[in-house]
C-alpha cells in the first residue's frame, strides 16, 4: 500500500478532473447546529478525498453531486467541530448536526506558512477569534486584544485617538533592537496594525513560544502577531452593515484646589521658599507689596480673583466618535470575495484632538481549474490624525487665577496678570490648543497576489508577490498667541516607504497508512524595503501672517530642511516539519535561514532552527473515555528567533552633516559621526517552552498552562566606551537577558442549561526578567535632566527605577546638621538613607525601586447569553508595576500653578506643619532631591472593567420576514470602573511618556476615558 | 501528467531565479549617507571635515559656562534650573558622577576626534589649491591645541589622543602627565602659526589666533619671556581695542579689530542657546520673549563695577523690563550676550579670544619680567576704555607688590570678561579660589540692601575636577587613575 500511494493519489487526481463525466447521483442535506438547531449557513461540504465541495444555503440546505458507491462528506464550519458523515450507497438525503467546538478541539489556528488543528498544536500559540470584537469600540486593533490573551501585555500608554499601544509579549529582551512583536497580517510579515480595520479581522494568532515563531527567524524575538482576514465564502452573497457611535468622556482628576483655598496654599508655599532663600527671613512680613520682601517669594493678592479656572476641565471635552462598516462577502464554488469599506472618526478627549480613518479591504480568490487558485487583495486605507501640541499636564498645570479667555478674544498669559511674579511664562493653553495645528495623515496600501499550484493531491506550490506602500505627510503651525516665546513656528514632513515581498513555498501534506500524518513546508522569500522622508523646517516667527499656515508664508530655514532615503534587504530560506502519529505523538521542527543587509559583511547570515513535541495523552487507550479527564496534551519546545531592529547600515562608520557660519552665511561641512561595526551581526534569542493542555468534564474546563525560559544573548546593545575614542557608544553584540515565566489560559463552560449560557475565560501571566551579562559593562544608567536614573544592571530586571531610597524629612537645623544628606539640602527635604553606613550620601547610596513592568498580570471575560441577550464583561488588570509620576511635582505648588489637594495636604510647609512627616516640601530649586528619589515612584497596579458588551439579537423568524439573516442591537461601556492603587496619582496606570529607555517616566500622559457606545450589526 | 509536469518545472525555473539573487542584494549602497570608505578623499572633503571641527566646537561652547563660570564667584544656578547635576558644581562638591563634567569630556574628544580626522587624513587627497593644505592642517593643530588646553585646565593631564583610536586602544589608553599635554598644545600651536595664513574668512582660525593663543599658554605656564616673544609677535597683526566695550557684544559690531577669533552663529538656522539661558524666565523686553534663566549673577561680580565703568550695563542689568512692557523691576540679569535674538537661536557671536586678553597677559608677563610701568600701561589701556577716560586709571603705587598687583589684574580680569569663561580658571592659576571662593554673595535683597551669602568650602585638591568615574570604569583596570581628593 506504501509503495502505491503515489500512483494511487494521481489516479484520484485524474479521477477528479474526470468525475463530471461520470454517472454522479445528488446527496441533498439539511445542516443544523445541535445546540438549538438553527440552520448552518455558509458551512462547507465535501466530498472526502476530493476536492468536491458546497457551501450550506441560509437555511441550511445543501445539495452535492456525487460519484457512485459509499461516500463520506466532511462537513466543516467556523466555531464548529468538523464532522465526517458516511453516507450509505442509497441514500439521497441526510440531516446533519455540528457541535460548537466548545473545546477548542477543531478549531484550526493559524501559524506561519499554514495552519494547524489546534489539537495537535505542539507551540504555545493564543488565539483571539473575532466574535463581536468588531462590535466593541476600539480604536486600534491592539486595544481589542488587550486582557484577552495570556502573557499578551497591551501597554495603551498615550490615550490620544489613533496612536498605537505598545505590545510586549512575554517581557523584553533587548536593549537596543526593541521589542515589538512581528505583526503578519495575511501572511504579510512586517506590515503594522494601524493599517487594518477591525471589523475585516477574522482572527488574530500570537506565537508566543520560539518554536513556532522561528519560522519568522530573524524578526520574531519580540513573538508574532498573526492577523487572519475575513474571507468570503461560497454561498448567497451576504451583506453585513456594523455601526456604532458614542461618547467618550475622560476620566479626571477632581481634587483642584481653586479660591481662597489656593491663595492660602499659595502663602504657604511662597512663605517655606522665603525661608528657603535665608532661614533668617521673617515670615510675618506682609505677604504681598511690602519692599522687604522679594517680588518672587510675595503673593499677588489676583490669585484669589475668583476665576478659577480648572485647566485640565478646560482643555478636555466629552468626545463624540462614530464608525460604519459594510462588508459584502459571497462566492461560488470557484469564486470567492470579500469587499469592504470602514469609516470611522473619533474626536479625542483633548480639545481639537481628532482621528478619521477610511479603509477599503477587497479580497478574491478563484479557482481557475482544479489545480491552480489565484488570489488577490487589497487594503488601502487613509487616516488623518489631529494631534495635541503639548502633554496634558503642560494643560492642566496651568494656574487657576488665569481666564480662558478674555471678553475681546484674546488669551491672558499668567505674566498678564503678574508680570513680575514667579509664575509661568507660558502660553494660555486653549490658546495652545486653538492656535496651533499639527496633524499626520497617511495613506497606506497593503495589497497582494497569489497564485497556488497543486502539483499532486497534497503537494503544493505557492507564490506571493506583495507590497506594503505607505506615504505620509505630517505638517505643523503654531501661530504666535499658540507659542511661549510669542513667535510663530511651523513644519513639514513627508514620508514614503515601499516594502516589496515575495514568498514561494512548496508544501506537502498527506497521511500514510492512516496513522502517519506528515506536513511539511519549504520556501524562500525575498523582501526589499525602501524609505524616503523629506523635512522642511522654516525660520522661527517668519510667517508673514498666523492666517496662511502653509510655508509659503515663510522662510524656509536651510538647515532643517533635506531629504532622506535608506532601504534594506532580507532574503530567507525556511521549512518546517510537522509529523504526528495516530494524533498521539507529535514532533515539529522548523529551520530559518535570514540574510539581512544591515549586518556586517561576514555576518549577513544567521540561522534559526527549532523542535517541539507533544503527546496527547488523553488519546491513548487508558486515558480515552475518561470520566474527568477529556483532553490532556503535554508539549515541550525549543527554538532560536532573532532580531534585526536596528537602524540600516548602521554597521558601517557614517558621515554625517554639520553646519558652521563663515563670514556670516552658512557654510556646510561633514565628518564621521557614527562609530562603525563590521562585526554587527543577529541578536538571537533561544528559549524554551513546557505547556500542558488539559480538557476536564467533556471539556467543559479548558486549562493551558505553560512555563518558558528565554534567554538572548548577542544582545545588539550600543555598548559605552570611552569618550576619548570620540563616542561614548558603538553598537555592538554584547549580553544576555533572562525572561523566565507562566501563562495560565482557563476558559469554562460554566453553566449551559436551557436558555441561559455563561462562559468565562481566564488568563494570567507572570514574567521575570533579568539581566545576566553587559559584557564590559557592568551597568548602564539611564539619568534623565531631573535626576531618576533607570539601570541596567547584571542581577535585576532591565530598566529598574535607580535612585534614593527616601526615609523622611529633615524637621530642623539640629536634625539637618546631625544626618548624611547631599550638599545643598536644606530643611524640609527629604531624608535619604545612607546605605552603606558610610556617614555621607553619595551616588553609592542610590537603590533600585522596583519596574514599569507588572510583576502579574491577568484578563477575565465573562459571557452570559439569556434567550435573545447577551451580556460580555471583560476585565483587565495588573499588579507589581511602579510609575514615575513625574508629573506630580507641577502640581505642588511650584511657579504657583494649578495644585492638587491629594498632593499638597501631606507636604512639610515649616516645622510646625510638618506635614504627615513622609511628603516633603517641594518646590523647583529642590526638585532634584525629590525626582532623584522613590518619591514620585507610585505602585501602577490597577483592576479596570475595560469593556461591558450588551446586546440583542433578534428573532431569526422576525428576521426572515423583513429578508434580515441577522441583527443585533448593542450597547457598550469601556472602562466602566478603573481601580488604582490608594496612592497612585496619575490619569492612566498604563500611560507614561519615557522613552524606551525610561519605561513608566510619566510626564503628561492622556487620561483614559470612559466610552459609552451604542451599535446596531445587520446581515442581509 | 504532462501539464503537470509543464507546471513543476517552470515553477521550479521560477523559484530558482528568485534564488539566484544578486550579492548586491545583501550589499547595497546607502543613498545618503557617505562611508568612512568614501569620505576624506578630496581636498573638499578634509575642507568639510575642517568646518565640522569648527562646527563641533561651536556647539559645546554656549554649554562651557556650566563647568567654567560657574564655579566661580561671577554667576550663580537660577531655582528655574533644573540641571541635577549643575547645582554641585556651583556649590563646589562635585563627584565623579557629574553628568555635567561627563559630557564635557565626551564633547571635548569629540572635538579632538573630528580635528584628528582632518590630520591624519590631510596628505590622502592630491587636489588641493596652493596653501590649502597648510592651512587646513594649521586649523585643525589650532582647534586641537585650544580643546587640550580647556581639558588640561579642567581635568588636569588627560590621555593624549592623536589619531583615531579603537575601542581595545582607548581601553588601554591611560592619563599623560599635564606637562606633556602642554608641549603638545604648544608644539600644536606652533604648526598652526607656520601654517595658519595671516588673514583667514571670519570664524575660522588665522595666524594672530594662534600667536594670541600660544602666548596664553605660556602665560598659564608662567614661562613669562617665551609669552612675551609672542605677545610681541601680536603686533605685526591690526588688532586693536574698539573704543565701546558694549559694541563687542552687538550682532552689528561683532566682527571687529578686537576680535582675534569668535565661534560665528546665525540666528535662526545656526544660533545658539546662550542669550537665551541667562534671560529671566518671563523673557525680556526687546530682547525675547521667554527666557531660559538657567544662571543669576552673582552680587559679589556687579558690586564691583564703579559707577561710570560702562562695562557693567554691558554685563549685569540690574533692572528688568519684561517683554510686555511696563515698569521695570530690579532682577539683576546677565545681559553680556542680551542680543535680540530667536528664542534658544541666537546669532551674537561668542569669542574665544580677543586683543583685550593679550593686553591684559602683556600687563601680566611685564609685571613678571620686572616692567611695572609697561604693565601699568597696558593695565590702564583697559580702564581707560571701559571709563571712557583716564581718571580711573591705577598708579604704579596701586600696584607696588605683587599681591596688590594680582589683585588688581584679577579684578580687571573678572569685570572684563565675566561670562567669558576666565574667572575660574584665574583663580585656579593663581591658588587664590580656596580663599575668594569661601564665599559668595549671590542674590541681592534690594529692599533690605543685604546680599545672599552661601558659604562655600573649596577644598586645595578642587583646582581640577573629577576625572568621569564612567570612564574610569570603561578603561581596563588601573588605566586611568582619578584625580586626588575625589573619591571613586
Amino acid at each position: 500500500m506504501k509503495k502505491n500511494k503515489a500512483p494511487f493519489l494521481l489516479l484520484s487526481f485524474l479521477l477528479g478532473c474526470l468525475s463530471l463525466m461520470a454517472q454522479n447521483r445528488t446527496i441533498t442535506g439539511r445542516l443544523t447546529a445541535t445546540e438549538d438547531n438553527t440552520p448552518l449557513s455558509g458551512a462547507t461540504v465535501t466530498v472526502k478525498g476530493t476536492s468536491n465541495s458546497v457551501p450550506t444555503a441560509s437555511d441550511g440546505t445543501f445539495s452535492i453531486s456525487v460519484a457512485p458507491g459509499p461516500v463520506t462528506l466532511v462537513i466543516s464550519s467556523v466555531g464548529y467541530t468538523s464532522k465526517e458523515v458516511p453516507v450509505a450507497a442509497g441514500q439521497n438525503s441526510i440531516t446533519i448536526t455540528l457541535d460548537k467546538s466548545t473545546g477548542q478541539m477543531g478549531e484550526v489556528v493559524v501559524i506561519g506558512y499554514g495552519t494547524v488543528k489546534k489539537s495537535s498544536l505542539t507551540a504555545s500559540v493564543s488565539k483571539l477569534q473575532n466574535d463581536k470584537l468588531d462590535q466593541i469600540p476600539v480604536g486600534r486593533i491592539e486595544q481589542a486584544m488587550a486582557g484577552r490573551l495570556a502573557g499578551v501585555d497591551v501597554i495603551q500608554s498615550r490615550a490620544t485617538p489613533g496612536s498605537a499601544p505598545i505590545i510586549r509579549i512575554r517581557g523584553t529582551g533587548s536593549i537596543d533592537g526593541g521589542n515589538e512583536p512581528l505583526v503578519v497580517i495575511d501572511g504579510f510579515a512586517g506590515a503594522g496594525l494601524g493599517s487594518i480595520s477591525m471589523n475585516d479581522v477574522e482572527s488574530i494568532e500570537v506565537l508566543k513560544d520560539a518554536s513556532s515563531a522561528a519560522i519568522y527567524g530573524s524578526r520574531a524575538a519580540g513573538g508574532v502577531i498573526i492577523v487572519t482576514t475575513k474571507k468570503g465564502k461560497a454561498g448567497k452573497p451576504k451583506l453585513n452593515f456594523n455601526s456604532f457611535a458614542g461618547v467618550s468622556k475622560p476620566i479626571l482628576h477632581n481634587d483642584w484646589i481653586t479660591g481662597d483655598e489656593y491663595y492660602q496654599y499659595a502663602i504657604k508655599y511662597q512663605n517655606r521658599e522665603f525661608k528657603w532663600d535665608n532661614p533668617a527671613n521673617d515670615v510675618t512680613i506682609p505677604i504681598w507689596g511690602d519692599p522687604r520682601r522679594p517680588v518672587s517669594r510675595q503673593v499677588n493678592p489676583i490669585l484669589n480673583n475668583g476665576v478659577n479656572t480648572i485647566w485640565q476641565d478646560a482643555v478636555t471635552q466629552t468626545a463624540p466618535f462614530q464608525n460604519y462598516n459594510l462588508a459584502v462577502s459571497g462566492g461560488s464554488e470557484n469564486t470567492r470575495y470579500y469587499v469592504s469599506g470602514t469609516y470611522k472618526d473619533e474626536k479625542g478627549t483633548i480639545r481639537n484632538t481628532r482621528y478619521t480613518q477610511y479603509t477599503l479591504r477587497a479580497n478574491l480568490e478563484v479557482k481557475v481549474n482544479n489545480v491552480i487558485n489565484f488570489g488577490a487583495t487589497l487594503n488601502s486605507i487613509y487616516a488623518k490624525r489631529r494631534l495635541s501640541p503639548q502633554r496634558t499636564v503642560d494643560y492642566a498645570k496651568y494656574p487657576v487665577f488665569v481666564a480662558i479667555q478674555n471678553p475681546d478674544g484674546s488669551y491672558p498669559k499668567a505674566k498678564d496678570y503678574w508680570s513680575a511674579g514667579p509664575v509661568t511664562s507660558q502660553a494660555n493653553p486653549m490658546a495652545i490648543l486653538e492656535g496651533t495645528f499639527l496633524t499626520n495623515e497617511g495613506m497606506n496600501n497593503l495589497a497582494d497576489v497569489f497564485v497556488n499550484v497543486q502539483i499532486l493531491k497534497g503537494l503544493n506550490f505557492r507564490s506571493s508577490l506583495s507590497t506594503n506602500i505607505n506615504y505620509s505627510t505630517s505638517e505643523r503651525f503654531a501661530a504666535s498667541i499658540a507659542s511661549n516665546t510669542g513667535i510663530s513656528n511651523g513644519s513639514a514632513g513627508d514620508s514614503r516607504f515601499i516594502g516589496v515581498l515575495n514568498e514561494n513555498t512548496l508544501s506537502y501534506n498527506t497521511t500514510l497508512n492512516g496513522v502517519h500524518d506528515i506536513s511539511s513546508v519549504v520556501g524562500a522569500s525575498f523582501q526589499t524595503n525602501n524609505s524616503r522622508n523629506a523635512a522642511i523646517g522654516v525660520v522661527a516667527g517668519s510667517f508673514r501672517n498666523d492666517i496662511i499656515h502653509t510655508l509659503n508664508n515663510a522662510l524656509v530655514d536651510p538647515t532643517s530642511t533635506n531629504t532622506f532615503k535608506t532601504k534594506s534587504n532580507l532574503e530567507s530560506y525556511f521549512g518546517r516539519i510537522n509529523y504526528g502519529y495516530k494524533d498521539k505523538y507529535l514532533l515539529s521542527a522548523s529551520m530559518r535561514a535570514d540574510g539581512s543587509s544591515r549586518f556586517g559583511p561576514g555576518n549577513k547570515f544567521g540561522y534559526f532552527p527549532s523542535a517541539s513535541v507533544a503527546w496527547r495523552i488523553s488519546q491513548e487507550d487508558f486515558l480515552r473515555g475518561h470520566s474527568v479527564i477529556s483532553n490532556l496534551k503535554l508539549r515541550a519546545s525549543y527554538g532560536v528567533t532573532g532580531n534585526l531592529n536596528i537602524g540600516d547600515f548602521s554597521y558601517l562608520g557614517g558621515i554625517g552633516g554639520s553646519t558652521y557660519t563663515v563670514n556670516n552665511s552658512l557654510v556646510q561641512g561633514q565628518t564621521q559621526t557614527s562609530f562603525g561595526n563590521d562585526n554587527l551581526r543577529w541578536e538571537r534569542t533561544r528559549s524554551y517552552d513546557y505547556g500542558i493542555d488539559l480538557g476536564l468534564f467533556r471539556n467543559r474546563l479548558n486549562i493551558t498552562f505553560d512555563y518558558y525560559d528565554k534567554r538572548t544573548n548577542d544582545l545588539l546593545y550600543s555598548e559605552l566606551i570611552p569618550g576619548i575614542t570620540g563616542f561614548t557608544s558603538s553598537l555592538v553584540n554584547v549580553g544576555d537577558i533572562s525572561n523566565k515565566g507562566i501563562e495560565i489560559e482557563l476558559s469554562s463552560r460554566n453553566i449551559v442549561r436551557g436558555d441561559f449560557r455563561w462562559t468565562s475565560s481566564f488568563n494570567m501571566a507572570m514574567n521575570r526578567n533579568k539581566v545576566l551579562n553587559l559584557g564590559k559593562d557592568f551597568e548602564k544608567i539611564y539619568t534623565d535632566v531631573q535626576g531618576m536614573s533607570w539601570i541596567l544592571r547584571v542581577g535585576q530586571p532591565m530598566f529598574s527605577y535607580f535612585a534614593y531610597r527616601s526615609i523622611g524629612v529633615f524637621q530642623n537645623e539640629d536634625q539637618l546638621s546631625s544626618t548624611p544628606r547631599l550638599a545643598g539640602t536644606k530643611v524640609g527635604n527629604p531624608i535619604f538613607e545612607d546605605v552603606n553606613k558610610d556617614g555621607k550620601i553619595t551616588p553609592a547610596d542610590k537603590v533600585i525601586l522596583g519596574t514599569f513592568a507588572p510583576k502579574v498580570f491577568m484578563g477575565l471575560v465573562n459571557d452570559f447569553q439569556y434567550k435573545n441577550f447577551d451580556l460580555s464583561i471583560a476585565l483587565q488588570s495588573s499588579f507589581g508595576g511602579k510609575m514615575y509620576n513625574y508629573e506630580n511635582q507641577y502640581f505642588q505648588g511650584s511657579l504657583l500653578g494649578a495644585i492638587r489637594r491629594s498632593l499638597v495636604q501631606d507636604q512639610w510647609y515649616s516645622e510646625q506643619e510638618p506635614g504627615n512627616g513622609k511628603v516633603p516640601g517641594s518646590a523647583l530649586s529642590t526638585l532634584a532631591f525629590q525626582a532623584g528619589s522613590d518619591l514620585y515612584i507610585e505602585d501602577a497596579s490597577f483592576l479596570n472593567v475595560r469593556n461591558i458588551n450588551l446586546g440583542y439579537t433578534f428573532s431569526s423568524s422576525l428576521m426572515q420576514r423583513m429578508r434580515i439573516s441577522n441583527l443585533r442591537i448593542f450597547t457598550s461601556v469601556s472602562n466602566a470602573l478603573l481601580i488604582t492603587s490608594k496612592g497612585f496619582h496619575g490619569y492612566n496606570p498604563q500611560g507614561y511618556t519615557g522613552s524606551e529607555y525610561m519605561p513608566g517616566f510619566n510626564d503628561g500622559s492622556e487620561p483614559l476615558s470612559r466610552v459609552i457606545t451604542f451599535g446596531v450589526n445587520v446581515g442581509f | 501528467m504532462k501539464k503537470n509536469n509543464f507546471y513543476i518545472g517552470s515553477f521550479l525555473l521560477l523559484a530558482l531565479s528568485m534564488g539566484s539573487c544578486k550579492k548586491e542584494f545583501l550589499h547595497p549602497e546607502p543613498d545618503s549617507i557617505l562611508t568612512t570608505a568614501n569620505f576624506f578623499k578630496t581636498a573638499n572633503d578634509l575642507d568639510q571635515a575642517t568646518i565640522a571641527t569648527y562646527s563641533r566646537y561651536q556647539a559645546r561652547k554656549p554649554f562651557d559656562y556650566l563647568i567654567m563660570e560657574l564655579p566661580s564667584d561671577n554667576l550663580y544656578l537660577s531655582a528655574n534650573a533644573a540641571i541635577a547635576a549643575a547645582f554641585d558644581i556651583d556649590a563646589l562638591t562635585v563627584n565623579s558622577e557629574n553628568n555635567t563634567v561627563l559630557n564635557f569630556w565626551n564633547n571635548t574628544y569629540n572635538c579632538i576626534f573630528r580635528a584628528n580626522s582632518v590630520l591624519v587624513n590631510i596628505d590622502k587627497p592630491t587636489n588641493y589649491k596652493a596653501g590649502q593644505k597648510e592651512q587646513l592642517m594649521g586649523e585643525a593643530k589650532f582647534l586641537r591645541a585650544l580643546f587640550y588646553f580647556d581639558l588640561v585646565r579642567i581635568f588636569g593631564g588627560v590621555p593624549k589622543v592623536t589619531k583615531p583610536l579603537t575601542v581595545e586602544e582607548s581601553r588601554a589608553t591611560p592619563r599623560a602627565s599635564q606637562e606633556e599635554i602642554y608641549q603638545f598644545i604648544v608644539s600644536d600651536l606652533q604648526d598652526a602659526i607656520t601654517n595658519l595664513p595671516a588673514t583667514m574668512p571670519r570664524g575660522r582660525a588665522s595666524k594672530s589666533a594662534a600667536v594670541a593663543m600660544l602666548a596664553k599658554v605660556f602665560v598659564y605656564r608662567k614661562d613669562w619671556n617665551n609669552a612675551k616673544t609672542y605677545l610681541d609677535q601680536m603686533e605685526q597683526f591690526s588688532h586693536s581695542l574698539v573704543p565701546n566695550f558694549s559694541s563687542l557684544f552687538k550682532v552689528a559690531t561683532e566682527d571687529n579689530a578686537e576680535a582675534i577669533f569668535s565661534l560665528k552663529y546665525t540666528d535662526g538656522t545656526n544660533g545658539h542657546t546662550l542669550s537665551t539661558a541667562f534671560i529671566p524666565n518671563g523673557g525680556a523686553a526687546g530682547i525675547v520673549n521667554r527666557g531660559d534663566e538657567v544662571a543669576l549673577p552673582s552680587y559679589s561680580l556687579w558690586k564691583k563695577y564703579e559707577a561710570g565703568d560702562t562695562r557693567k550695563a554691558a554685563t549685569v542689568s540690574e533692572d528688568y523690563t519684561p517683554p510686555s512692557g511696563g515698569a521695570s523691576i530690579k532682577y539683576p540679569y546677565v545681559s553680556k550676550f542680551a542680543v535680540q535674538h530667536t528664542f534658544g537661536s541666537s546669532g551674537l557671536d561668542i569669542p574665544v579670544i580677543r586683543f583685550a586678553d593679550v593686553v591684559l597677559l602683556r600687563a601680566e608677563v611685564y609685571f613678571n619680567l620686572n616692567q611695572p610701568d609697561k604693565a601699568l600701561t597696558e593695565l590702564n589701556k583697559i580702564r581707560e576704555r571701559a571709563f571712557g577716560d583716564a581718571t580711573h586709571n591705577y598708579t604704579l603705587a596701586d600696584i607696588a607688590t605683587e599681591e596688590l598687583f594680582y589683585d588688581k589684574l584679577l579684578l580687571e580680569r573678572q569685570l572684563e570678561f565675566a561670562y567669558e569663561n576666565e574667572r575660574w580658571f584665574d583663580l585656579v592659576r593663581t591658588g587664590r579660589f580656596v580663599t575668594v571662593l569661601a564665599t559668595e554673595e549671590r542674590g541681592f535683597n534690594f529692599s533690605s540692601q543685604t546680599p545672599n551669602v552661601a558659604i562655600l568650602n573649596p577644598q586645595p585638591f578642587e583646582k581640577v575636577f573629577p576625572i568621569p568615574y564612567t570612564q574610569i570604569a570603561q578603561a581596563n583596570p588601573g588605566v586611568l587613575e582619578q584625580n586626588e581628593g575625589y573619591t571613586r
